[in-house]
């Protein structure tokens, strides 16, 4: 995906293709192997020991980049993952991590984190899409008795089981606070839902007054506006090199059948009709590439402009995706319409990916207000 | 032939003194309106003046060899050039400068004789001679290989009979570099070749054509027994498709240095200033189109860096790739333009006489298509991307494999078989 790629990141990507070719390869995305929990666990240690969980913590707490820029390292890893369809919350464990070292207590980030980061534990951040225009959540927290009571729903959470960490972000009297909700918190419930996309679960998290102690605060009460944005941004961005990821391979399977398939006595693809639609397709991808390095370089370097190129590279790439998708089936004609084609599960990832993490709508209003316009 | 050599930071340094010696500064670096670039005989002239200061300070053709009048460093001392000297004010020739020192120049320079361009390149960088290109015709744009006019050899001259349109800046060039057939009984491509026509010439004839957005830009010109020498044709004769394929390459842009343009980082000036104008900062519709525009800005710049990555991480030319720009350019061009009329209504359509700043968002939506048609159409650069870039086949060809003679005498009564 970056021309630029340094050694070290390349082999960090080699290494992580090697993987996913070897523990989940399209056949196992199909029979929906991650929703066994032995499964899940031994992907997410393997996934571990690779560094795909620690690249947004700093060293002294145990993690580490390869490349100086953890943003783009996971980004990249995002692209490998979004080819092959891949499972389990990566955007939203990073996310975990990254909270917890930005701004964790001393016991999440000794007791939590390095568990995260080796895969022994699982971890997602609980969201619903935002809202309207703003960032504000659909769960609160009041106050009382020396704890926090939890109320209300997050609908659009990743790969959650009853063994996983949750963050979430709750309006408090203060402003919004984050929490970190640990496995088996009474009151708290994981109903799994349906999905169009069938490379991943979705589930529903319903707090119907968990209690939740001042300790499992992440940062301090009423202040996570400021690390919110950036966990967003940083969501965004990974979400969008998994998309890209999905789109370059997608595009290369209908490239390959517009040459190898036979119509008029010639490969469809000689066709303008055809052809001129790959091309655009193409470009479409090139922009798709171009927008996702920006964004990872310049949210991962602080250059001032990250949130506002996270926000673009989501919402370019969120319609991109599905418009190549959508082409795509359409370059395949009625073999698409199989079950057995894998173009579905592309089309099913791409269309999702477009919604989590804020759709191409709401990131373009956001780019406006972080525009003050 | 000596050679000079000077590390990129020691050049910057010299740049650096001798611009603030000599030029004067920009005052101002505002984006204009994309109006098509004409010049006035006063504005060529003190261009022209300018221009011969940066040559006898050895800063024309800073990539070009000693011999022909260059400076024999490279195209990074060039880029350093062209950052340093961005906020002077330099010689502006319009559009057809901008042919002359890249598509023209390096076409030369990869295809013209020795004492070509010894005659002529000099003169190219000094100033004194100013070139267009006779290139298209009313009858062949995108097949340019299908042009019809003729050049016809007498003895150790040509006569040059045709048409030719489109040709940027031909009212106020000295020279122009112009494409004709030479043999009709070989297919297309292997019957063509290029000549130097001096603009004065006896026979030739340019008429400026009145564009959409009422200005004149561009030019007609029809050749009517026009002489030129032998020793002004460019690369061999009827070999002219190869350096065709060069003049293409520099004309979208591949190979050139171009100039040095920022990340676009401000939410589009130019269509929140008119939002504000019209009252609908508040209206969602119109703030999803400010940022979609701003959106596409920012992909566009981003597609133009990793093209640049592309191509030097590759150790073969790849001019195929230059295209994904020029698609870019094709097709987001008029979108902007549509955005802003629609963002606009009556303020983007409607002005008092003489407004400059209030007429600039009609007039870019008249050139907004500009991109999608000059120097090859959007449809042109997604069939060399689908054919160069993805590999897909190409078309079958009724014309390419047959005497041109023949394909004209045939084309109006094709049966729709191929061969």
């Amino acid at each position: 995906m970056d021309f630029d790629a340094t050694d070290d990141q390349k082999v960090l990507l080699e290494a992580s293709a090697r993987f996913i070719q070897q523990a989940y390869p399209l056949g196992r995305v199909r029979e929906r192997a991650y929703r066994d929990v032995a499964c899940a666990a031994d992907y997410r240690r393997q996934a571990g020991e690779l560094g795909w969980f620690s690249m947004l913590v700093p060293e002294d707490l145990g993690g580490g980049n390869v490349s100086g820029n953890g943003v783009l390292d996971a980004a990249l890893i995002g692209y490998k993952r979004g080819a092959m369809l891949q499972p389990a919350p990566f955007a939203g464990t990073n996310i975990v991590a990254y909270a917890l070292s930005a701004a964790g207590s001393q016991e999440q980030r000794e007791k939590v984190l390095p568990a995260l980061m080796s895969g022994q534990a699982s971890a997602s951040w609980a969201i619903s899409p935002p809202a309207g225009h703003t960032m504000e959540s659909s769960v609160t927290a009041e106050f009382k008795g020396g704890a926090y009571r939890l109320s209300g729903c997050k609908t659009f959470v990743q790969d959650v089981d009853e063994f996983c960490w949750l963050l979430v972000a709750a309006a408090t009297d203060d402003g919004v606070s984050q929490f970190l909700v640990p496995p088996g918190t009474p009151a708290v419930t994981v109903a799994a839902l349906d999905s169009l996309d069938i490379s991943r679960q979705f589930a529903e998290v319903r707090f119907e007054g968990a209690q939740l102690p001042p300790t499992a605060l992440v940062g301090t009460a009423g202040k996570a506006s400021g690390l919110l944005a950036r966990q967003c941004a940083i969501a965004a961005v990974l979400t969008v090199a998994e998309s890209v990821g999905a789109m370059d391979h997608e595009f290369e399977m209908t490239l390959q059948y517009a040459k190898d398939r036979i119509a008029f006595g010639r490969p469809i693809g000689s066709f303008q009709a055809i052809k001129h639609l790959l091309a655009d397709m193409s470009l479409s991808l090139e922009m798709s590439k171009a927008i996702a390095v920006a964004a990872a370089k310049s949210l991962g370097t602080d250059d001032g402009y990250g949130l506002e190129a996270a926000s673009m590279a989501k919402a370019f790439v969120g319609e991109a995706g599905v418009e190549l998708a959508q082409n795509c089936f359409q370059i395949f004609g009625g073999i698409g319409f199989t079950w057995e084609h894998d173009q579905h599960l592309y089309l099913r990832r791409l269309t999702t990916d477009a919604a989590l993490f804020g759709d191409p709508a709401w990131h373009r209003e956001r780019l406006c207000q972080l525009s003050n316009l | 032939m000596s050679t000079e050599t000077i590390d990129l930071d020691e050049f910057r340094k010299e740049v650096r003194a001798w611009l603030a010696a000599n030029l004067k500064r920009r005052r101002s670096s505002a984006p204009q309106a994309a109006r098509t670039e004409t010049k006035t005989p006063e504005e060529i002239a003190e261009s022209r003046a300018l221009q011969r200061k940066l040559f006898d300070a050895g800063y024309a053709g800073i990539s070009f060899p000693r011999e022909y009048g260059g400076r024999g460093l490279s195209a990074a001392h060039e880029r350093v050039f062209r950052e340093e000297s961005a906020a002077y004010v330099m010689p502006d020739f319009g559009a057809a400068g901008a042919v002359t020192f890249s598509a023209i120049a390096r076409s030369m320079l990869a295809h013209a004789s020795p004492s070509f361009l010894r005659r002529h390149m000099p003169k190219i960088l000094s100033g004194e001679e100013i070139w267009c290109q006779f290139y298209s015709e009313p009858a062949a744009g995108s097949d340019l290989a299908g042009i019809r006019t003729r050049a016809t050899r007498d003895g150790d001259r040509w006569i040059i009979n045709g048409a030719k349109i489109w040709s940027t800046g031909a009212h106020y060039a000295d020279f122009a570099m112009c494409l004709a057939r030479t043999d009709w009984e070989v297919p297309k491509h292997r019957g063509l070749t290029w000549f130097a026509v001096s603009t004065k010439a006896e026979g030739l004839t340019i008429r400026p054509i009145v564009q959409i957005d009422g200005e004149a830009g561009f030019c007609q010109e029809f050749l009517d027994d026009v002489v030129v020498s032998s020793d002004e044709v460019i690369g061999e004769v009827n070999q002219g498709w190869a350096v065709a394929q060069t003049m293409l390459v520099y004309e979208r842009g591949a190979g050139q240095v171009g100039p040095v343009v920022l990340e676009p980082r401000t939410l589009a000036p130019d269509l929140v200033a008119l939002a504000r104008k019209a009252r609908r900062t508040d209206d969602s519709i119109v703030r999803q189109s400010i940022a979609r525009a701003h959106i596409n800005d920012y992909a566009q710049y981003h597609l133009g860096r990793r093209i640049a990555a592309r191509l030097r991480a590759s150790d073969q030319p790849q001019p195929a790739v230059a295209a994904y720009g020029k698609l870019a350019s094709g097709t987001f061009s008029p979108i902007r333009a549509r955005i802003a009329v629609e963002i606009g209504g009556p303020e983007a359509l409607l002005w008092h006489p003489g407004d400059q700043r209030a007429m600039r968002y009609s007039i870019n939506y008249l050139n907004g298509r500009m991109t999608s048609i000059a120097a090859g159409t959007n449809e042109m650069q997604r069939n060399g991307i689908g054919e160069r870039v993805l590999g897909l086949p190409r078309e079958p060809s009724f014309d390419s494999r047959r005497p041109f003679s023949e394909v004209i005498a045939k084309a109006r009564n094709w049966d729709g078989q191929v061969g």
